[in-house]
């Protein structure tokens, strides 16, 4: 037990958890085909809004991570506007362009404290500690520490969040508005013409996809205790993008997957950190050349639901020959 | 219904379009005729949205709709077959006719996808294949049911005889007359002069973006300069 409650792998599932909500929010994004790389940069208004929010102004974290997101999305509307008339690779090149000023004008900022980044943000798994004990449960529960209880309600309090937005994308791509964006990326061109607002719908899902981010940005800053300018490098817009790539992006489950894959990976291969890159660079490649539409797309899915259709209906059927040949 | 002034757009430095006129009086089927490259599909495209135009008049029921984005324009009642026809290959034969829909919020929408069943059995037949599966013959059939769906006063068809065998064209021909008659203005833009001529009540001949001859259909399928450059001799049976 105590082996599994070991503070790594709990953060490990955190990390794992926070990367799939950015996940979800490049899926928002894709949804309408449009090719964002400017998601590192949303996460990062999203954590420091947030981060400065709790740490200098004594906010609540409910109040302050809501609002991280919503500065996110405030500041897609800034960039989204001009930006979403560009298409394919013009609008990657110009949200890329957009992640490295955010990221030089925090490093730049006196209230971001520059290069050295925040510090000291409140952790949410120590508030949660503090609020057990003063529950009277200091000495722990179940033989849990106080300690894990405050991570392991952390966890269950990101899985809902996650549940949630799961949820949320999943009832969208049976709405209209679903509809709406799934023919936009399929087809513009067809989308417009039977009087679709391609504009607004291309808008509302960079912005939904900001919001996320941000959203996960203000998580992750409250998990972490730190963070700096580095965190939300370009390496950081790639591997997000990395998670839609990988897993795919055509249902949301691709880049569930594929968050859950890229956050292990690392962990796993340990000891070849400096090759991480490589091993990304690599991967993009072999699926680019193999499976460019990801590991999960609309077709596994039904594949994989015909093959269990026809296991239960096979064996329905065998009886019913055995029964015959009797 | 439609009437365009002194219409000029291009493309950079290319001028697709110069200055031309155009009207498609109610309840009428227009058809503009001419050649690969001489502006049939940009004049179909400024008059969506799709393409702001350099300059010129677009009156659709009088009402400017030059600079009006695509979206309103379907609203208002104009509807594109586009060239290529443009199926949303990843959907149903029933998703691509509700995508047509996407604008409305009134409950004959069912009755309407009924009567588009009823012109069109294979689609119903078909309705939860994929729109990529179809022939190309139902795929056309499936842009003029989409089009329609919008419930449009005024249908563009953009070269709908495009790629599919005569048989086929002849059918697509005949429900273009039989939606007209049901009370559709219909403007076409063809390569196809002697079907695009037999059905039309009025033509226009476009080659390189001037618009050098219009009139009765009749007549223009009679002119000798037509009847050598679009039909292959000088008798049109």
């Amino acid at each position: 037990m105590d082996f599994l409650l070991n503070p790594y792998y709990l953060q490990i599932i955190m990390f794992i958890i926070i990367n799939a909500i950015l996940g979800i929010s490049i899926y928002l994004t894709m949804a309408t085909g449009q090719l964002s790389l400017g998601n590192a940069g949303f996460m990062s208004i999203g954590a420091y809004v947030s981060a400065l929010l709790t740490l200098k102004a004594g906010v609540p974290l409910y109040v302050a991570v809501p609002v991280g997101g919503a500065a996110a999305c405030l500041m897609a509307a800034v960039i989204g506007i001009p930006t979403t008339r560009l298409r394919g690779i013009y609008l990657a090149i110009a949200t890329l362009g957009f992640g490295e000023v955010v990221r030089v004008v925090i490093l730049n900022l006196t209230i971001t404290n520059g290069a050295l980044g925040l510090s000291g943000i409140p952790s949410m798994s120590v508030m949660l500690s503090k609020v057990f004990t003063a529950m009277g449960l200091a000495a722990g529960i179940g033989g849990m520490s106080v300690r894990q209880l405050g991570n392991i309600s952390v966890i269950f309090i990101l899985a809902i969040i996650l549940g949630f937005l799961v949820f949320f994308a999943l009832r969208l791509s049976t709405s209209r508005l679903g509809r709406a964006f799934a023919a936009i990326k399929a087809d513009e061109h067809a989308a417009e013409v039977s009087g679709i607002d391609t504009r607004y719908y291309k808008l509302l899902a960079f912005f939904m996809g900001a919001f996320v981010a941000g959203i996960a940005g203000g998580l992750a800053a409250h998990i972490t205790f730190y963070i700096g300018p580095k965190d939300f490098a370009y390496h950081r817009a790639v591997e997000i993008l990395l998670f839609a790539v990988l897993g795919g992006s055509d249902v949301v489950w691709g880049p569930l997957l594929g968050s859950l894959i890229l956050t292990l990976l690392p962990e796993v291969l340990r000891f070849a950190t400096e090759y991480r890159e490589m091993i990304y660079g690599g991967i993009l490649v072999i699926m680019m050349a193999f499976r460019p539409q990801g590991l999960i797309s609309e077709d596994t899915l039904g594949f994989w639901q015909k093959k269990l259709m026809s296991k239960s209906e096979a064996s329905t059927q065998g009886e019913i020959s055995r029964r015959t040949t009797r | 219904m439609l009437k365009i002034e002194q219409l000029a757009a291009g493309y950079g430095n290319i001028k697709a379009l110069k200055n031309i006129d155009l009207s498609v009086p109610v309840g009428s089927i227009v058809s503009l005729i001419g050649a690969n490259g001489a502006g049939k599909t940009t004049a179909m495209k400024v008059i969506m949205g799709l393409l702001k135009p350099d300059s010129g008049q677009i009156l659709f029921k009088g009402q400017n709709i030059n600079g009006v984005a695509t979206h309103k324009i379907v609203s208002a009642g104009l509807s594109l077959v586009p060239e290529g026809r443009n199926i949303l290959c990843r959907m149903t034969v029933l998703e691509n006719l509700e995508m047509g829909a996407c604008q409305r919020r009134d409950n004959e929408v069912q009755a309407d996808m009924k009567r588009i069943f009823r012109r069109f059995p294979i689609l119903e037949e078909r309705k939860s294949q994929l729109g990529g599966t179809l022939s190309g013959g139902q795929q056309q059939m499936l842009a003029i049911g989409r089009a329609l769906m919008s419930r449009p006063e005024l249908l563009l068809l953009d070269e709908p005889s495009m790629g599919l065998a005569p048989l086929v064209v002849s059918d697509i021909f005949k429900v273009i007359q039989e939606i007209n008659q049901e009370g559709t203005t219909i403007l076409l833009v063809e390569q196809n002069v002697r079907q695009a001529l037999k059905i039309a009540q009025y033509a226009y001949v476009l080659e390189t973006g001037k618009m050098i001859l219009h009139g009765q259909a009749k007549d223009i399928a009679n002119n000798p300069r037509v009847m050598e450059a679009y039909l292959g001799g000088k008798k049109v049976g």
